[in-house]
């Protein structure tokens, strides 16, 4: 089995090859030339995975995920969307039966689970085939930032969720977060908050730079930084083998960071 | 230049101010209040940090005891300033003298 941090690399390269904006599917195909699957995507936002190695249904997701829900009750509204070509997430919270929240998160789930099998499938190169669009809600499609957090999450899905916690808990409205395992070689993003609209390489350059500094200032017993890198004021500091980094910027945002993690230290 | 004993005066509970060279890591000048085997491991790291790729223009480290800062001179971003003082509970003022020194318009 390939490790967690290789394969986000590899979603990352896969990421990297949407065109900025557009609309269509990066598909793989099997020797036989039928598909092996396919990653969709609307106006530059991840709409959709889909794998023939990856055999679960959205909708056992849903229940496992909202215990108000059973199988037989989507099974219904699965139909029913299949007959009357609706779009099965709006129908669901039009009839209260998911709330959004629930259905971005299985959602996002279900496409980063169907893309890490997708990845890993022995089958052709990436090709980009242009669509007009699929006409998904803009609320119901995932950053490229979201997605590689979601892909690099699944080796250690423990681990992202205590790291997704912590950057709730100190991450300001006006601030943006991701967290990193440590112990990988990729530094790439395992939960994030607010990095949305962040481009990829930038984030992986100010993941790869703020361990670089935290590397140096550890070995020194030193505790956090803060540090301006590529225009954002950056403050990184090291729990339990994973690197919390924060990003601000505007004016006085270095001194505000500075403020923040300082009350943060005094209590280590 | 301004002399380092002015900096090193005005920052409460300084232990060390100095130049460094950020290509090559050498220590240009130094003046140091309180000597100890904090100082030269101190100096060392902040100066690796500086030497990296993207070479911040300005840094600051932090532990329970201590701060480092860390600012490059803007018009000559081949030499930094670190200024090493125990941890205060104004740090944003050391950080602000350190700027003034380092760069009086900007303060």
């Amino acid at each position: 089995m390939i490790d967690g941090a290789p394969i986000a690399v590899e979603v990352l390269h896969v990421l990297e090859r949407m065109p900025s904006g557009a609309s269509g599917a990066l598909v793989r195909e099997q020797a036989d030339g039928t598909m092996a699957g396919a990653l969709l995507v609307e106006h530059g936002r991840v709409c959709w995975a889909m794998s023939r190695r990856y055999r679960i249904r959205l909708t056992d997701l849903l229940v496992a995920e909202q215990g108000t829900l059973c199988a037989a009750q989507l099974d219904e509204v699965v139909a029913l969307c299949h007959r009357e070509r609706m779009p099965l997430g709006e129908t669901l919270i039009a009839r209260g039966l998911v709330s959004l929240p629930v259905l971005h998160r299985v959602l996002l789930r279900h496409t980063c689970e169907a893309l890490d099998c997708l990845v890993r499938d022995d089958a052709s190169p990436w090709a980009w085939v242009e669509h007009s669009g699929y006409g998904y809600h803009p609320m119901l499609t995932f950053s490229a930032t979201e997605v590689l957090a979601g892909v690099r999450a699944i080796a250690n899905p423990p681990l992202a969720a205590r790291a997704l916690e912590r950057l709730r808990a100190v991450v300001r409205a006006d601030q943006r977060g991701f967290a990193i395992e440590r112990a990988s070689g990729a530094k790439l993003p395992l939960a994030q908050l607010g990095c949305d609209g962040v481009d990829l390489a930038l984030l992986a350059d100010l993941a790869a730079q703020a361990h670089e500094v935290m590397a140096v200032a550890t070995a020194v017993e030193l505790d956090a930084a803060i540090t301006e890198l590529d225009g954002f004021a950056c403050a990184s500091w090291i729990e339990d083998n994973v690197l919390f980094v924060l990003l601000c910027n505007g004016e006085l945002a270095f001194n505000r960071l500075l403020a923040q993690v300082a009350a943060m230290t005094t209590h280590t | 230049m301004k002399p380092l004993v002015d900096i090193a005066g005005a920052v409460r509970d300084c232990i060390v101010a100095a130049w460094v060279d950020t290509r090559t890591g050498a220590v240009l000048e130094q003046h140091v209040l309180r000597d100890g085997p904090l100082v030269a491991t101190a100096v060392g790291a902040a100066t690796e940090v500086m030497r990296s790729s993207e070479r911040p223009p300005r840094m600051v480290l932090l532990s329970a005891r201590h701060v480092h800062i860390v600012q490059r001179v803007a018009g000559d971003p081949r030499r930094a300033l670190i200024v090493i003082c125990e941890r205060s509970p104004n740090i944003g003022l050391a950080l602000a003298l350190v700027r003034a020194f380092i760069e009086p318009e900007l303060a």
